[in-house]
């Protein structure tokens, strides 16, 4: 039955790919260069790690180590001569034992710096994204549109926008505008000592040491919404034979739950409670219920000879939480031996910490606004990359009716002054829908249609 | 602020002065000259959107569509 299912969707598929291409063959009586030549599926694949010793599950100390793999599958179509449908479908799993410490309480000695079996220690994200992309007869003009959905243990999210792209100076000059809305919803989690809608834990079973007389103020949140507006302009221009430019602002508001609802705080006013080695929440983590955050961007490519490219990334942001930051990036592309591209490449990061930002313990009772989430610490960071990329612009290897032609591979370390790292591995294959006027019809025939 | 408005008024007053040909774009559209993240570069914007509380203007994500920062 199972089978029957997957093989209804794969011929779905197929008759999906085979209506675009026999569909364009009709439609070249005049002729203009398709905007996408044939079908493309990208698969991409990751895999990460990181650690630290802040988590902000346990208030700012306590292990972050996570391990995440992700996949995505990018199958885009060409309708006719000028429309492309996109379709991005993604899943991640991932491992933390940071948020394993929502509940440390597993039977096993309960301590930050140590993961817990619980149920929140391993969750798995799902993500599809739906675009749709139209370009004007002289290509001059480009709309956009896109619908996506995301779905993890604890966040829902629903988005949609679309954008209009406007090139005029003979392609020289490229101006584009962009807007998002997504509308986000909570399904909150709490640390488990505050919770007491919890099934598997009780208070009352351990022996709380420390401050015995345990009594935190805990109020659930009431608004489990989080909705974000962005609004984003871009200009690019190319200014020499060698070299463009790119200047982009990003303007995004956001309304709701800010916070996250597993966070704990600990406050200096107030003794401290333990069950174990785990020292229990005071409180969970509380900001405002509404951040404007602005981006400058600026991106600049530079064609030195055949071989090297140099591609550099400058962006300033500041947002109305006291947070300023600065990325700088620089990729330097060189080919080799035909097919050949490796990518060395280096970022560096800064921010400053969020008004209501505090380490462990330095938080009092009294404040307003509190986190200890040290990804709103002030910080600087570090990024090493090396990639490597095979291309085939002949597509001569063939899995089925597709040729390969490319493959991506590519390593990023990156680390804090905090003390935090991560280490990410990422692969990517590209294929194109090959002998498109024979192949398709000809299975269809052979499978019956 | 004011130095990135003038980066901004030098490239439009520059695009008036000097118009490169399509046919003379070969460099400029070579894959490697794209001004935008390459498909392979997504998860490691989208860990940066996650870890950093800076996102926007790199063709990331700008806010919304996960719990993060």
């Amino acid at each position: 039955m199972k089978m029957k299912k997957s093989g209804i969707v794969v011929l779905l598929l197929i008759s999906t790919l085979g209506f675009a291409q026999n569909k364009s063959v009709d439609s070249t009586k005049v002729y203009k260069k398709r905007v996408l030549e044939s079908s493309e599926i990208d698969f991409i694949t990751s895999y990460y790690l990181q650690d630290g010793r802040n988590a902000a599950v346990s208030g700012g100390i306590g292990t972050e180590e996570l391990s995440d793999f992700t996949s995505n599958l990018v199958v885009s179509v060409p309708l006719n001569d000028d429309d492309i449908l996109t379709v991005d479908a993604g899943i991640s799993a991932y491992s933390s034992a940071s948020s394993s410490n929502i509940n440390p309480f597993d039977g096993d000695n309960a301590d930050p710096f140590l993961a817990s079996s619980g149920a929140s220690s391993s969750d798995v994200w799902y993500n599809f994204t739906g675009s749709y992309n139209h370009s004007s007869d002289n290509r001059n003009n480009i709309w956009d549109a896109r619908l996506s959905v995301s779905i993890e243990f604890d966040y829902t999210s629903f988005g949609f926008g679309g954008g209009y792209t406007k090139l005029f100076n003979e392609k020289n000059t490229e101006a584009s505008v962009h807007a998002n809305v997504f509308l986000d919803s909570w399904s909150p989690r709490y640390p488990v000592e505050l919770s007491s809608a919890s099934r598997s834990f009780s208070i009352d079973d351990y022996t709380i040491t420390g401050n015995s007389d345990y009594n935190p103020t805990f109020q659930p949140f009431s608004n489990k919404s989080r909705n974000s507006y962005s609004l984003g302009f871009g200009l690019s221009q190319v200014l020499s034979k060698n070299l463009q430019t790119l200047f982009a602002l990003d303007l995004v508001f956001q309304q709701g739950l800010l916070s996250t609802p597993y966070q704990r705080i600990y406050f200096s006013d107030i003794e401290d409670s333990f069950i174990e080695d785990f020292q229990l929440a005071d409180a969970i983590e509380l900001l405002p219920d509404t951040r404007l955050k602005v981006a400058l961007g600026n991106r600049m490519s530079y064609y030195i000879n055949e071989y090297i490219v140099l591609r550099s990334f400058y962006r300033y942001y500041f947002d109305d939480w006291g947070i300023i930051s600065h990325t700088a990036s620089l990729e330097i592309p060189v080919k080799f031996a035909d097919k050949f591209t490796l990518y060395p490449s280096y970022r560096y990061y800064s921010q400053t910490a969020a008004d209501y930002f505090a380490p462990y313990e330095k938080h009092v009772s009294t404040e307003r606004f509190y986190t200890s989430d040290y990804d709103l610490s002030g910080f600087y960071a570090n990024q090493y990359g090396f990639g490597i990329t095979y291309t085939d612009i002949f597509t001569n290897s063939h899995i089925w009716i597709f040729g390969l032609k490319s493959i991506d591979l590519k390593l990023n370390y990156y680390e804090r002054d905090t003390g935090f790292n991560a280490l990410f591995i990422v692969g990517g294959f590209k294929f194109v829908l090959d002998d498109r006027k024979k192949s398709i019809p000809k299975l269809l025939n052979k499978i019956g249609f | 602020m004011k130095k990135i408005l003038l980066l901004i008024a030098i490239a439009i007053s520059l695009s008036s002065c000097a118009i490169v040909k399509e046919y003379e774009m070969v460099n400029i559209n070579d894959p490697d000259m794209a001004l935008s993240l390459r498909k392979i570069d997504r998860f490691e914007a989208n860990f940066q959107a996650y870890r950093e509380a800076a996102s926007g203007a790199n063709g990331g994500k700008t806010g919304g569509g996960c719990g993060c920062n």
